[in-house]
């Protein structure tokens, strides 16, 4: 049996991990908050302009924008997003999981120290790393998404894809691989996604061709990058949401469970003074029955 | 037949109703839409947009952006939006000669963010015209 000491002592550590990750719940609750709001404002916009684009690549004849031409994949392109500091659950690993069922050629580009040093770790074809700060704004991003649409135009890739935890509630984080590029591919993808979240998308029952003003390449030209750019930000926003997310429930479990133990050992305490009282209480009665 | 008018920006929805007719000032002069319009993707530039229903006229200030028009549906992304009897004269004075002044230090800013001051001014431009005419 530990005596009464070894358990005080055990007692002061778990309650300052307690605090501690109280204090980072609350901490990840705020940013959460925050970056959920922004999240979900984004979406309508997003979603809307994946909408047009998705109606856009299917009913254009000249498809001579590289944007919109399907290559033959040699090497994909994969973007993927983890987050700079630990103590969020599973939300990573389940990422780094999604990764290693890859085993085509891959050429990868990370947002988040914790990518890069798993794509450093298990040896694979890393191009790039970005640093984005924890608000997200839209110019850092831009600089990752600009990188890899010059990759993609000068053939080292022949897709951008991301890998990132997709938000969909606080307790719920999918890991996602998303298509950006080409346009194609984003057809399935919007109509799996409509599967997933319930909402049917109803196809356009108006299918003549667009009339572009000023002219087609002028607005695919402003259009396109604008869109992969915004996309990847949206992106990003989603999964920085459920970073913050993830650790308010890491940090949550991480302070139930530190109450619980809290309540075993100061009962397990409670026992050991008993007994150590008792004893003395015997050990008195003995001598005070032995000297009579 | 209606035709639905949704206007998104990066921050919120700004307007999703049904409108008689829509017109939108694309960086080419001004487009009216009816419905059954032919399909059209046009950039749209910084200026009203006038939604009309029944005999009323929303008038309302976008900064920018893409236009869908579809038979049915005119769906506008825009940098931003407003509604025109939202303007507040004071805060778009206040943004306009704040993107102002960080432009006159030009030298030191990125691309990116010369862009983004301009687009503001553009827009604070268009909200204090239409304002004035009021």
């Amino acid at each position: 049996m530990p005596s009464t000491r070894d358990i005080r002592r055990r007692i002061k550590s778990v309650k300052n991990t307690r605090q501690i990750t109280k204090a980072m719940e609350l901490v990840a609750a705020s940013k959460m908050k925050k970056a959920q709001q922004t999240a979900i404002n984004g979406l309508p916009y997003a979603n809307l302009l994946a909408d047009v684009l998705a109606s856009l690549a299917s009913r254009i004849e000249e498809t001579s924008h590289p944007f919109l031409v399907q290559r033959p994949v040699r090497t994909r392109g994969i973007l993927l997003i983890t987050t700079d500091k630990g103590l969020c659950g599973p939300l990573n690993a389940n990422l780094f999981k999604l990764v290693s069922e890859i085993h085509t050629p891959v050429k990868y580009y990370s947002i988040g120290r914790k990518g890069t040093q798993f794509l450093a770790r298990t040896k694979r074809a890393m191009v790039a790393e970005f640093q984005v700060h924890d608000r997200v704004p839209f110019a850092e991003v831009k600089v990752a998404s600009e990188f890899m649409i010059k990759q993609y135009l000068e053939g080292e890739i022949d897709t951008i894809e991301v890998i990132y935890p997709r938000f969909k509630n606080t307790l719920v984080q999918v890991p996602t691989v998303r298509p950006v590029l080409p346009l194609e591919s984003l057809k399935d993808f919007l109509d799996q996604l409509g599967k997933d979240t319930g909402t049917v998308r109803v196809p356009h029952a108006d299918d003549r061709e667009f009339l572009f003003e000023p002219g087609i390449t002028e607005v695919l030209n402003a259009l396109l990058p604008f869109y992969v750019d915004h996309q990847i930000h949206q992106i990003a926003l989603s999964a920085k949401a459920s970073e913050h997310s993830a650790r308010m429930v890491a940090m949550k479990t991480a302070k139930d469970n530190a109450t619980e133990l809290l309540d075993d050992l100061t009962l397990e305490y409670n026992k050991a003074r008993q007994a150590a009282i008792t004893q003395e209480i015997l050990e008195i009665a003995a001598a005070q029955y032995s000297a009579a | 037949m209606p035709l639905t008018l949704e206007i998104v920006t990066p921050e919120a929805r700004v307007y999703s109703q049904t409108v008689d007719s829509v017109v939108i000032p694309t960086v080419e002069g001004e487009v009216g839409i009816l419905p059954g319009h032919v399909p059209l993707m046009t950039q749209v530039g910084a200026g009203e947009l006038r939604a009309t229903k029944g005999n009323v006229t929303e008038l309302l200030i976008v900064g920018g952006g893409f236009a869908q028009v579809t038979a049915e549906k005119v769906s506008i992304l825009a940098d931003s939006a407003i509604e025109a009897q939202r303007i507040d004269v004071n805060v778009v004075e206040d943004a306009m000669k704040r993107a102002e002044d960080a432009l006159k230090g030009m030298a030191h800013l990125s691309q990116a963010e010369v862009e983004r001051l301009e687009a503001v001014v553009r827009f604070s431009v268009a909200q204090l015209t239409v304002k004035k005419k009021r």
